[in-house]
């Protein structure tokens, strides 16, 4: 498959400060990539960039084999910027009009007015007049005024309602059916998890995790055993004594009470159970659970909180 | 070319639906001209070459102003706003955007001078030759690049508030230190030898001179052209600075 974009150990300083560091990836033809990652994660100076908008301080960016620099590129690229962004003095339609005239062979305008969704009304309003959801529909509609190839959205849903939001999703996913690479960055994961075919895992500056929102579920979540125990009438187990035997278990990463039900993190259920048959422990109600992304997420940076601590 | 076509359109129509530039570019100096000239200097001598005179001093003072004003707030302003990074991303080049911003703008300054000469000549019924009103507008218009480069050189500033506030004051200084409010003989002898050294002094000097029927004098034309290299100096350093993150 054609590979639209390449990073190749890339990575950017400012002003000594590692912003991204050595990042290695390749965007597929056709694919929907997510950049996801919390705030300062380094999302947003990757795709600037693969935008050309930023020079990486080593390695090398190639958009479509070559420089994002380069006009060729910019041809046959589209992107929503996190900043809306939005000329001074200039009607709607003659802002769709002006981005048109940059390229070769553009959207019509009823299309773009179209993917819009602006009224004749709005149309006629000056573009600074517009509020920040129409503002970001001009800006949905003048990053496809080109009709590009490669899509970029940089956290395209932020300050958004979910109705706007759930729109937003729905059109992309009618490009990514038109055979559009999209890539996005969001540092909402339910977003990423429902949207992309693939998730690139940005935490400080790296690729924490690369793949299929599955894959990176299975990779980073850990599973749990719940039980309710009743401990007041058997002194050989104290509560203390609980969590000591529990996380004496390999692979057990946390035990835990709440609200009642023992809650025990480990990478592997079974021997967890095993545990329990064979320490006696009056158990009942015995649930699994496997974690969310979203507790993942948390997980993994929390964890590399705990690993800054113990460098510092 | 369709590209170059466009990008004037859109930065003439920017302008001209800006309320400041009518205001500041066409009414204020109509104004003046109109209050000097009819309410204020009555009854010198020689009051057709005064006439001529002050109708040459406010049209400068006209675009003088929107040259720096516009260009630099304007650029302050779409680099704040985001909207110079968007441009950046389109295939649009930057110099067909700088042009286009260029020219545009001179457009609009060669509308400013006709509308204010024909003022001038409604109000006063100021006479001069075909060539001496060309001349003069083509004068003002060629000589006004050294304060488009100063205005981009405003437009390197961070925030609109500062940009607009140092250029208003640069404007305003320039203005009366240069003799475009009243003439520069009725100062102290120290503030003349300052103002003769200012840009917009030699600005209208040139014009000023046309104006009394002779050709304009080498000297400003050369002190203009000093400025004008100055000022893209230090646009296109301070530019490059920035732009090196």
């Amino acid at each position: 498959m054609e590979n639209i974009a390449e990073l190749q150990h890339v990575s950017k300083l400012f002003g000594g400060k590692t912003a991204v560091d050595d990042v290695s990836f390749v965007i597929p033809k056709g694919s929907v990539t997510a950049v996801l990652g919390p705030n300062g994660a380094g999302k947003t100076t990757v795709l600037s960039m693969m935008l050309g908008l930023r020079e990486p301080s080593s390695g090398s960016v190639r958009i479509f084999g070559q420089s994002p620099k380069h006009v060729q590129v910019k041809r046959r690229i589209g992107a929503m910027l996190q900043e809306v962004s939005v000329i001074d003095g200039l009607k709607v339609h003659e802002v769709m009009s002006l981005i048109r005239s940059y390229y070769p062979s553009p959207l019509k305008l009823s299309e773009m007015v179209h993917l819009a969704g602006f009224t004749p009304e709005e149309l006629n309003k000056r573009a600074d007049k517009l509020s920040g959801g129409q503002k970001r529909r001009l800006g949905f509609a003048l990053a496809l005024a080109g009709d590009p190839d490669l899509l970029f959205f940089d956290e395209p849903t932020v300050g958004l309602d979910a109705p706007a939001r759930r729109a937003f999703w729905q059109q992309a996913d009618e490009l990514a059916d038109q055979g559009k690479t999209i890539l996005f960055s969001t540092h909402y994961l339910q977003e990423a998890e429902d949207t992309a075919h693939r998730i690139l895992l940005f935490n400080k500056g790296k690729i924490a995790a690369d793949g299929t929102p599955d894959e990176i579920v299975s990779r980073l979540t850990s599973k749990s055993v719940s039980f309710m125990a009743d401990l007041n009438g058997d002194e050989a187990y104290t509560a203390a004594e609980m969590v000591h035997r529990m996380r004496s278990i390999p692979g057990v990463s946390d035990c835990k009470e709440q609200e009642g039900r023992w809650v025990v993190t480990a990478d592997n259920t079974d021997t967890v159970l095993a545990a329990i048959f064979r320490y006696n422990i009056l158990a009942r109600d015995i649930r699994t659970g496997q974690g969310r992304l979203d507790d993942a997420f948390e997980l993994m940076l929390t964890h590399d909180d705990h690993e800054k601590e113990a460098v510092s | 070319m369709k590209m170059l076509l466009m990008q004037c359109k859109v930065e003439m129509l920017r302008i001209i639906r800006n309320p400041y530039y009518v205001f500041w570019s066409l009414l204020m100096p109509i104004v003046f001209y109109f209050i000097f000239t009819k309410i204020v200097n009555t009854g010198i001598d020689n009051a057709e070459a005064w006439q001529a005179h002050y109708l040459m001093s406010m049209t400068t003072f006209s675009v003088m102003g929107s040259a720096i004003m516009t260009v630099g707030i304007r650029m302050v302003q779409e680099q704040s706003l985001g909207w110079a990074v968007y441009m950046r991303i389109t295939p649009l080049p930057g110099s067909v955007y700088f042009i286009s911003k260029m020219f545009g703008q001179t457009v609009m300054h060669a509308f400013s001078v006709i509308v204010i000469f024909i003022a001038g000549f409604l109000i006063n019924g100021v006479h001069m030759s075909i060539g001496q009103w060309v001349g003069s507008g083509l004068w003002i218009l060629v000589a006004s690049i050294p304060f488009l480069a100063l205005g981009t050189l405003f437009g390197t500033m961070k925030r609109v508030d500062t940009a607009s506030g140092v250029s208003n004051i640069a404007y305003m200084l320039m203005a009366v230190l240069g003799g475009m409010w009243m003439p520069i003989d009725s100062f102290p002898s120290v503030l003349q030898t300052i103002g003769k050294w200012l840009p917009s002094y030699n600005y209208g000097s040139g014009v000023w001179s046309i104006a009394a029927g002779k050709a304009p004098d080498l000297k400003p034309m050369l002190i203009l052209a000093g400025y004008l290299f100055l000022f893209m100096v230090l646009s296109i350093y301070i530019r490059k600075k920035q732009e090196a993150v």
